[in-house]
């Protein structure tokens, strides 16, 4: 028994694989996905996507979106998905570092800064 | 009858020019294949996003959002003008700027505050000839925009929108329907109106059938997802107005050098006949010198 998982960015599809486990980084934490698991849903957050293949585990860092479950089929859809290893750390604690400087006085500003500080920060985990 | 050099010449450059104009038509074709596969993948995003929403109704959420509704009071707004950065591609950037223009007169007079923002060199050359100056100019993008650039754009619009520094978003630019048409079009991007597109229908239809019976669960709520899947849409929209611009750049291109390619063939043709006329004439005339000449000695 294996899962595919198919990940799509918008300019295109980046990974389409048979995998025995997968690992999706949700909105509030990480949930396993294998064999025989009920359909979903799901919005994703900035983190590492961990795949168990028969090649040895992979990892990618998705930059949020969805994640739908179905029938032994993964599907995530999110703007970017890097290979963790292409992951540059002083790049991401820069971004970190520009996001924290975000100015926040009104609710949408603050909205806003709290989503690049998220994104900055899952990119940093992922690269260390 | 003109000099059989010249015309030689001229014909001689009129050969470089053709060498040109192929090569030109040959690299618009390889740019748009690559092009029009870069759509084509860009499809599989926007039909799982149709999915999820068309899940989202079924589930019974409400489909309500800041980005999706009307404002009643539209004060200021902005148009983007997606055109070219290089020339030699026929009637391309003439009909968007064509478009254009009328659209922003239009709306100058309806509200206070109209900023315009233009893509390639050419549609910002040509809006300042016709008397406007574009705020912001995004001259990066070539046959194959990506998405990390127009998501930067697309974010920077979504933030003066919630902000409420604009109430309405508009894209000009070529809509690519197929190989032999292509129009320019105005979309308002901002407020998104529906999350549903053309598309739809046949996505929908697919759906229903296939998986009538599945229960989604959502992670963590229906609300929760609709909150995002609404910006990621409007990201991809513009995202898609760009490669169709892209993609109709390069067949407007393609098709452009066809035509100039068959023309300078076709006035080589005509150059040679010229030519050969007038070498025959010449040659004529020498002759009769010639027996001229002969007929006066032996006289």
């Amino acid at each position: 028994m294996s899962i595919r998982c198919v990940v799509v960015t918008p300019e295109r599809t980046e990974l389409d694989r048979e995998a025995e486990f997968v690992a999706l980084p949700m909105y509030d934490g990480e949930l396993g996905v294998q064999p025989g698991r009920a359909p979903i849903i799901g919005r994703l957050g900035y983190g590492v996507l961990r795949l168990q293949t028969n090649a040895g585990p992979q990892r990618y860092f998705v930059d949020g979106g969805f994640a739908q479950v179905e029938s032994d089929v993964v599907n995530v859809l999110t703007a970017r998905a890097i290979a963790v290893d292409s992951l540059q750390a002083d790049e991401a604690a820069q971004a970190l570092s520009e996001a924290l400087e975000l100015p926040s006085n009104t609710p949408e500003l603050a909205k806003i800064k709290e989503t690049a500080v998220l994104r900055a920060r899952g990119q940093l985990r992922a690269a260390r | 009858m003109a000099n059989a050099r010249a015309l030689d010449k001229r014909r001689k450059s009129i050969r470089n020019i053709r060498k040109i104009t192929r090569t030109m038509e040959l690299i618009a074709t390889a740019r748009y294949k690559k092009a029009m596969d870069r759509a084509a993948a860009a499809t599989a995003y926007t039909d799982q996003i149709t999915k999820i929403v068309k899940q989202l109704a079924d589930a019974g959420t409400d489909v309500q959002h800041p980005l999706l509704e009307q404002r009643d009071n539209i004060n200021s707004s902005r148009v983007l003008v997606l055109a070219s950065n290089r020339g030699l591609c026929g009637g391309y950037n003439a009909s968007i700027l064509r478009t254009a223009m009328p659209h922003i007169r239009s709306l100058n007079e309806e509200m206070e505050s109209v900023s315009i923002d233009a893509s390639g060199k050419r549609g910002v050359n040509g809006l300042k000839f016709r008397g406007i100056d574009a705020d912001q100019q995004f001259l990066q993008f070539e046959d194959q925009p990506a998405y990390a650039e127009v998501e930067k754009i697309a974010e920077a619009y979504l933030k003066q929108y919630i902000t409420g520094q604009i109430d309405r978003l508009d894209v000009v630019y070529t809509k690519f329907i197929s190989t032999s048409k292509q129009i320019a079009v105005v979309e308002t991007l901002l407020p998104i109106g529906s999350l549903a597109d053309e598309s739809d229908d046949a996505v929908d239809d697919s759906v229903g059938a296939g998986n009538a019976h599945s229960q989604y669960e959502f992670l963590p709520s229906a609300e929760s997802i609709l909150e995002e899947v609404v910006p990621t849409s409007f990201k991809v929209k513009l995202f898609k107005c760009f490669l169709d611009a892209a993609v109709s750049e390069q067949v407007a291109r393609m098709i452009a050098m066809k035509g100039a390619t068959e023309s300078a063939g076709d006035m080589i043709k005509q150059l040679s006949m010229t030519y050969n006329r007038a070498r025959q004439s010449q040659i004529t005339g020498e002759i009769m010198e010639i027996i001229g000449g002969v007929e006066a000695l032996e006289g």
